[in-house]
């Protein structure tokens, strides 16, 4: 016998009901001529390719330049539109489900912040591209406001007893990005290079940068 | 008009609900500080879910709570906190402070 060995069900999930729902308003709009299939797949294609890079521009600039940190926390908005990410497109808003008011929270010596959306998934697509996979699961939102720092420490991030661990839920319009330390060793640092180590996880505030962990590198 | 400002304690509303309120059930019935005021008025969940864009207009706010307060048996530092995004129909000044 040379056919003895188990195979998985070649099956794929089934959509559940949300997702049935989207499909079924996306085909309803494509029919009533509100956009057309070209127009979606485009724009599909466009939101998955934004990536963590322009946030960590953000981060990498507020390092270097006071005066731009000092406007970065007092509107995430408008920094983020100086390093030409346009949060407003396409209606002014943005859109419903990714609204255009952006609070930054800085990581201090005292203070070590991390963002989760117990609703569902609110993100700060705009400057950090499409949410991993984990930030929509369940075991994540429940337990990041209930045990923090023993989610914190799963994802390697010890967090000292002295520093307030602050969970900042995303459950109203507001999207939040985490402004994390600069670690030691960067001194001297160009922009560029600073961006370098500023990965997606660390404006999440599940991870802290390091000087020897670069983006897109792999282990 | 703001009823709250900057500072002031209030308690969540543990108000009965039906549908869309994004006001969290884990934070119903618990009292935090207030840290931050949006800046404006935005349409409250409860009419946005149903597409109502000129629905209701409501302060929004920004408000911190101790884990400690929010879960009896958090066994974190005392200084750990929780923020959340309430808007202003479903808060009250803190019980506490009533008495």
């Amino acid at each position: 016998m040379s056919d003895d060995h188990d195979h998985l069900p070649d099956v794929e999930d089934t959509p559940n009901d949300f997702e049935i729902l989207e499909i079924a308003i996306r085909e309803l709009s494509i029919a009533k001529g509100y956009f057309s299939a070209e127009d979606h797949r485009r724009f599909m294609e466009w939101a998955e390719s934004i990536s963590p890079a322009a946030g960590a521009r953000m981060v990498a600039r507020a390092w270097v330049d006071p005066e731009y940190k000092k406007r970065v926390l007092a509107d995430g908005t408008a920094a983020a539109q100086e390093i030409g990410i346009d949060m407003t497109a396409p209606t002014g808003q943005g859109t419903p489900s990714d609204y255009i008011y952006l609070v930054v929270h800085e990581n201090t010596p005292k203070v070590h912040n991390v963002i989760v959306c117990t609703l569902c998934s609110c993100y700060p697509r705009w400057v950090l591209g499409m949410e991993p996979a984990w930030y929509k699961s369940f075991n994540y939102r429940r337990r990041m406001v209930r045990w923090p720092r023993q989610v914190l420490a799963e994802f390697g991030t010890i967090i000292p007893d002295d520093v307030e661990v602050r969970v900042h839920d995303s459950n109203q319009k507001t999207r939040y990005m985490v402004l994390p330390m600069r670690p030691a060793g960067t001194e001297g640092w160009t922009e560029e290079q600073l961006a370098a180590i500023v990965t997606r996880d660390t404006m999440i505030g599940v991870a802290v940068p390091r000087v020897d962990s670069l983006v897109g590198q792999r282990p | 008009m703001r009823r709250f400002k900057v500072g002031d304690r209030v308690t969540v509303l543990d108000k009965p609900t039906l549908f869309h309120t994004r006001t969290q059930s884990y934070c119903r019935g618990r009292t935090g500080v207030i840290v931050a005021l949006r800046p404006d008025d935005w349409v409250i969940p409860e009419d946005e879910a149903w597409g109502r864009v000129d629905g209701r207009r409501l302060p929004c706010y920004m408000i911190r709570f101790q884990q400690g307060d929010l879960w009896p048996d958090y066994r974190g530092p005392a200084t750990d906190t929780v923020e959340l995004e309430i808007f202003e129909n479903w808060l009250e000044p803190a019980k506490e402070a009533a008495q």
